[in-house]
């Protein structure tokens, strides 16, 4: 599978991973070859994946700056509407970060109160 | 081996789940070999379940189901405790049991079948609530699992995460329940920021975005999920590590000290009513 994607110029996710992409591992262990391709241009075809983690979402973010810092393509293609809009809010995070995170508060308790 | 009888629930929130499982590991030691004994359970849910199945999976310890040939016969539907972690198996076992879905442990080492199997788990999920193609749903689903699972691969440094949920159509809700048996959320702190943290202040910080790794940009996951969970779609949401819980509604949150108990890793568990409306889960995802 590693040597078939590297010499890959389109990568079909749905068969490399599977239709619905979660963990940021997997994604980065099975997308590793293309970071060491030799090819310009490399797209990430999406038809047949239904949906895709925002951790996914941010790994596949980061190998598109990867590509871009070493004058190389990748782009995104065949992507339905949930997945554009998972990708699109992770890269607005990234060039438009939230300054302050959010406060939290929780009233304490022990478990002892409810036996 | 220590015998342990399940206590039978109070009542089917999540608060009095988290009490049965709260008893059922009270005083027990680490990794300390269990005898559960469900002889007193007429009813049961994955809050309860999964943490006892992983117990069993990783140390020496057992159960005895008792008479109840529902429980007997539930706990077999479910591949109790063992769980299933293989596509074919997972197949198998819905083809057989077709409204249950069976425990199914997520190895990491088995990458693209780990992922293949989690994407049949959220869509099983999915199908078994029956909600058609209702615009946004889909998403919200599985939205909260993917990332919390994704955690445990990324934060826990096990080998292992288990993932279970329950559709009771009579009462019109779905429960998820997802399990490590990983380092936990202090820990985590401490080995990767160098934090001295309480279980309580390390759960804080999760709630508060503040990952453990040193990328400003994560540590969104459990946040965005219990909103997705709790505003989304109305539910509840509990997350406990060590001798902490939180529990979550849309409007308030509170944090349960557990004491003479302690979890190593983390469990969280959340309950869904059935979605009905369209939803558009981004505003939640900040």
């Amino acid at each position: 599978m590693t040597d078939m994607i590297k010499s890959l110029k389109v990568i079909k996710i749905a068969e490399v991973l599977a239709p619905i992409m979660s963990s940021r591992d997997v994604v980065d262990k099975l997308l590793a070859p293309i970071r060491k391709t030799e090819i310009q241009s490399v797209v990430l075809d999406f038809t047949d994946v239904e949906f895709i983690s925002r951790s996914a979402a941010h790994e596949l973010l980061l190998l598109q700056e990867e590509f871009h810092q070493k004058h190389k393509e990748l782009s995104f293609e065949n992507a339905n509407k949930d997945i554009t809009q998972m990708i699109r809010i992770v890269a607005a995070n990234r060039a438009l970060p939230e300054h302050s995170k959010p406060t939290f508060k929780a009233e304490r308790v022990s478990i002892n109160s409810l036996i | 081996m220590r015998n342990v009888i399940v206590p039978r629930l109070k009542s089917d929130s999540l608060a009095h789940q988290l009490v049965s499982l709260y008893e059922t590991f009270k005083n027990a030691s680490p990794r300390e070999s269990l005898f559960f004994d469900f002889s007193q359970i007429n009813w049961t849910c994955p809050l309860l379940m999964l943490p006892i199945a992983s117990y069993i999976n990783s140390t020496k310890s057992d159960f005895i189901s008792g008479d109840n040939s529902n429980v007997k016969s539930y706990l077999s539907a479910i591949s109790f405790p063992k769980g299933i972690d293989s596509i074919s198996e997972f197949e198998q076992q819905i083809q057989k049991f077709k409204s249950y879905i069976p425990i199914s442990v997520l190895k990491k080492e088995k990458y693209e079948e780990r992922e293949k199997l989690q994407g049949l788990f959220e869509s099983m999920i999915y199908k078994i609530l029956e909600v058609g193609e209702i615009q946004g749903i889909r998403n919200a689903i599985f939205y909260p699992v993917l990332e919390l699972v994704g955690n445990i691969f990324e934060h826990s440094k096990t080998v292992k995460g288990f993932i279970f949920g329950q559709y009771f159509p009579k009462k019109n809700y779905l429960d998820i329940c997802i399990v490590d048996q990983g380092r936990g959320l202090a820990s985590a702190y401490l080995e990767e920021k160098d934090l001295k943290l309480s279980d309580d202040a390390a759960l804080e910080e999760v709630m508060k975005g503040h990952s453990t790794k040193p990328d400003k940009e994560r540590g969104y996951g459990v946040r965005t999920s219990k909103r997705v969970v709790c505003e989304g779609l109305g539910g509840e949401f509990l997350l406990l590590s060590g001798s902490v819980a939180l529990i979550s509604a849309k409007s308030k949150e509170k944090i349960m000290s557990l004491p003479n108990f302690y979890w190593q890793g983390v469990v969280i568990a959340y309950r869904i009513p059935r979605p009905t409306m369209p939803i558009d889960i981004s505003p939640y995802l900040e």
